[in-house]
């Protein structure tokens, strides 16, 4: 997952400046896709279309609970074949 | 995040970044959700107002899909920072 949330070690701060600054805004960029994502998603297998009332049903909740946990280690998966890593054992 | 490796000036760019990115995205949302809503509510085009009944199914849509995202939310963080904590280690 490193090139998810990885941060590089880095010593010369001011010269990296611009650098650092992209980086946590590509950072947060995929982060928040990621989130969008799974709203979407989730939303779409989760919650079905006519509506009985404003609440969650505690199926619908279930649901979306192991939505996201499901997303993200299919996130971890693919990413880890992607890269060729260990990460997808 | 982790905005540690970042001086003051770079924190502060980034915190208006954030909270820039943070209002498109509430327009995003807004923009979805009313377009959720609609296609999922209104069908009936013998009338120009909503109905009782759309209007009904536009308030119970707004509100699960609001209750939704904030529990997808929770979850996120929960998931994100086991994620943080995994890949600290290596």
């Amino acid at each position: 997952m490193s090139f998810l949330f990885g941060r590089g070690g880095a010593q010369q701060q001011q010269q990296q400046s611009s650098l650092n600054l992209t980086a946590a805004e590509s950072e947060l960029d995929m982060i928040t896709d990621l989130f969008n994502r799974i709203v979407e998603t989730c939303y779409r297998k989760c919650i079905p279309a006519p509506y009985q009332d404003g609440e969650l049903t505690k199926g619908e909740s279930v649901c979306i609970d192991r939505c996201v946990s499901k997303y993200f280690e299919t996130n971890a998966k693919v990413g880890g074949k992607m890269s060729g890593g260990a990460a997808g054992r | 995040m982790d905005l540690s490796n970042l001086n003051a000036v770079e924190r502060a760019q980034m915190e208006q970044l954030i909270e820039q990115k943070q209002m498109k995205d509430f327009l995003r949302m807004y923009a979805g959700l009313v377009d959720r809503c609609f296609n999922d509510c209104v069908n009936d085009f013998t009338s120009s107002k909503l109905t009782s009944k759309e209007e009904t199914c536009v308030t119970r849509c707004t509100d699960k899909f609001l209750k939704h995202s904030e529990r997808v939310g929770q979850r996120f963080a929960e998931q994100n920072a086991q994620l943080q904590q995994g890949g600290q280690g290596r």
